[in-house]
């Protein structure tokens, strides 16, 4: 019994050995990290995150590398949980010595892991993290390729009063989850209220949990309400399960949300009810850059095992495309050497052209990063009604506006 | 040793603090399935002591276990009331209650989260690790270990024999909370930041886990359970998206072959005997 458990162990060492192997760099190679949750909750996500990777990995390769030199992303899993995050982080970092890092997806996350990045002084960009802050409470290495809620519902109300004629609304939200949370308990109250809407339930909003299945009661109370809109805070996953109650039980009343609502699923459960809903990316945009972009990850994420068949690029995917995009650019740009000498001065490198980073040209036009860390670039109000979204409003992501 | 893998022995040793807070419990033969609850309890304790009242580390974690004691034997007495599979859920349904008080508990941030806190070193979470595995050992080793082993194994019999089998139960539930706490309290420290979702359901069944699988007999178990259930998914990295799927058939392989778990006390006995011969 105990020779089989040592060679469990040895075999499993040999292969700890290997893999670690594998992502030792080679000389003439620029490596840069990514942190995606390929397993767990939002798996989905992860995966397509990963053949963005590796599609964005293969189109550098093709032309000719970075600088003459391969392009290696090392893409790690963190299942979504902060602690391993943290520890991809570290992995990425200390180990596989990857000049900067994409990720992590969930503002959870990216709580544990921004700490990490600025002890070990290495940039890290987050594809997703919209909870607002978590990148301001971490400067000087962590950075958000996203807008913040609050900065993006201050255009999405207006739109939205003004369009159905909204004269009070209710809210229902994901009470597991921090950013639904604070987009349905504080930011959508606060605006609203500013918009001169009436927020039924703004002191006791409606919950429902992660996961949930059923939500009727919450919406037959939704519906006792008599709202002329209703403020979902969940993402789309579980906003699917709300909207397809709603029009069971004939509450067929606009929707608003934030960021995570947008997908071409939520379109799908009911396509009589008109979404609202901010975005900086959507898979049917009318952009030069995002049709070709559209164009060449479809068909790949459609042929990946354990994706869906008819999966589209989400906002995400074009956020680390951006991400790694604008780290091989500030490679090329700063003159960063790839070698393992320099390895601290070619992040500090990296660190300050994303810090002074302008006129970078993203899926939405030109992006550049505020004192908060936080991407400040052009955000689109999209309505989604029988099955498509539709660009009703474009803003930018500035104080002052103006991208 | 690099920083991945101090951050790997750091989430070892807090991970392996919470499995001896369920071995603890085990000893009296309770199953608790909500010892994240109160690590979760341990973890905002003292963060609130260290950000907001400034004290020092160590007191907070004592602060904290203390107050986790205290709770974990209020729980405990109605609790152990019931026995088997119906405690099981109970201490369950303990632990979702404490999750959704602290989302609801905006004093602490709710579901945002609570920061502030400063990292502790790796070598700081093992003296308290190996601390309280020195004091778990030199319990085993105690008149007491036998009376709670009685109540293990049969507790009519021990009440018989007059054995205070409620005192028993309840204290080591109260032990168990309180180590819990202090594995809660070191992990706020070590990733300084902390929300209610760092405190489900699934972190009581990672502690669970790591006493069935590194052997339930013996305290050194949890050490080695805690170890495999940190570094084996990372070392099943090569597997990419089949690595979780991996780590699962390894677990259920490793218990069909040792029902007891890793580490029983023939082996440890054979291990410390070859120890001695050399």
């Amino acid at each position: 019994m105990l020779e089989m458990h040592k060679l469990l162990i040895g075999g499993l060492m040999t292969a700890a050995l290997v893999s670690g192997a594998q992502v030792a760099q080679a000389q003439n190679q620029v490596n840069i990290g990514a942190i995606v949750p390929s397993s767990g909750p939002f798996a989905e996500w992860g995966r397509s995150n990963t053949v963005t990777l590796k599609m964005l990995e293969k189109e550098v390769n093709d032309a000719g590398g970075v600088n003459g030199a391969k392009l290696n992303i090392v893409i790690l899993d963190d299942a979504a949980k902060p602690a391993q995050a943290a520890n991809n982080m570290r992995k990425l970092a200390g180990d596989d010595k990857v000049l900067a890092v994409a990720g992590p997806l969930t503002s959870s996350a990216c709580e544990v892991t921004f700490p990490v990045a600025n002890e070990l002084k290495t940039v890290t960009t987050s594809q997703a993290s919209s909870k607002p802050g978590v990148a301001k409470a971490n400067r000087p290495w962590a950075f958000r390729n996203t807008v913040d809620e609050g900065i993006l519902a201050k255009t999405s109300v207006p739109y939205f009063t003004k369009t159905f004629g909204a004269k009070q609304v209710a809210i229902i939200y994901d009470a597991k989850d921090a950013v639904s949370t604070s987009i349905a308990t504080k930011i959508m109250p606060g605006v609203f209220t500013e918009a001169g809407v009436k927020v039924i339930n703004g002191d006791a909003p409606i919950s429902f949990n992660t996961g949930d299945l059923d939500v009727s009661a919450q919406v037959t109370k939704l519906k006792s309400m008599n709202p002329d809109g209703i403020v979902i805070g969940a993402d789309y996953s579980q906003a699917i399960t709300v909207i397809r109650e709603m029009k069971r039980q004939g509450l067929m009343k606009p929707v608003i949300g934030g960021t995570p609502l947008i997908s071409s699923a939520i379109l799908k459960a009911a396509p009589e009810i008109p979404v609202v809903a901010p975005a900086t990316f959507y898979s049917t945009m009318d952009a030069p850059k995002a049709k070709k972009f559209v164009a060449n990850l479809q068909p790949l994420l459609r042929n990946t095992s354990g994706l869906p068949k008819e999966i589209e690029p989400s906002m995400y995917d074009a956020n680390i495309y951006e991400i790694v995009s604008m780290y091989i650019d500030a490679v090329k740009k700063s003159g960063v050497t790839g070698k393992a000498e320099n390895l601290d001065a070619d992040r500090t490198k990296i660190r300050d052209y994303m810090a002074n980073l302008k006129g970078y040209e993203g899926f939405s036009g030109a992006i550049h990063f505020g004192e908060d860390g936080d991407a400040i670039k052009n955000f689109f109000i999209v309505q989604g009604q029988n099955g498509a979204w539709e660009t009703k409003v474009t803003g930018c992501s500035a104080a002052g506006g103006g991208c | 040793m690099s920083t991945y893998y101090a951050g790997l022995f750091a989430d070892i040793g807090i991970l392996f603090l919470g499995a001896m807070s369920v071995y603890i419990i085990l000893a009296t033969g309770q199953l608790s399935l909500g010892n994240a609850g109160f690590m979760g309890i341990g973890a905002y304790v003292a963060s609130f002591l260290t950000v907001e009242m400034q004290w020092p580390l160590t007191a907070a974690l004592i602060a904290a276990a203390l107050a986790a004691a205290a709770i974990g034997i209020v729980v405990g007495f109605p609790a152990l009331r019931l026995k088997g599979i119906y405690l099981a859920i109970a201490t369950l349904g303990f632990g979702e209650m404490v999750r959704s008080f602290l989302l609801n508990f905006d004093r602490m941030g709710g579901s945002g989260g609570f920061h502030g806190m400063k990292h502790v070193s790796l070598e700081y979470i093992w003296l308290w690790g190996g601390g309280i595995f020195v004091l778990i050992v030199l319990l085993e080793r105690s008149r007491l270990w036998l009376e709670m082993r009685a109540v293990h194994d049969d507790e009519t019999a021990a009440n018989l024999v007059g054995l205070n089998t409620t005192a028993t139960k309840v204290g080591a539930f109260g032990f168990g909370a309180a180590v819990a706490a202090v594995s809660g309290g070191l992990f706020a420290h070590h990733h300084v930041y902390i929300e209610p979702g760092n405190f489900g359901f699934e972190r009581s069944i990672d502690f669970v886990l790591a006493v069935i699988l590194g052997g339930s007999t013996v305290g050194a178990g949890a050490v080695v359970g805690a170890g495999l259930l940190v570094l084996l998914p990372e070392w099943l990295r090569f597997l990419a998206d089949w690595r979780l799927a991996a780590f699962g058939v390894l677990l259920v392989l490793v218990l069909l072959t040792r029902r007891q778990g890793i580490l029983d006390r023939p082996l440890l006995d054979k291990l410390s005997l070859r120890r001695a011969r050399a």
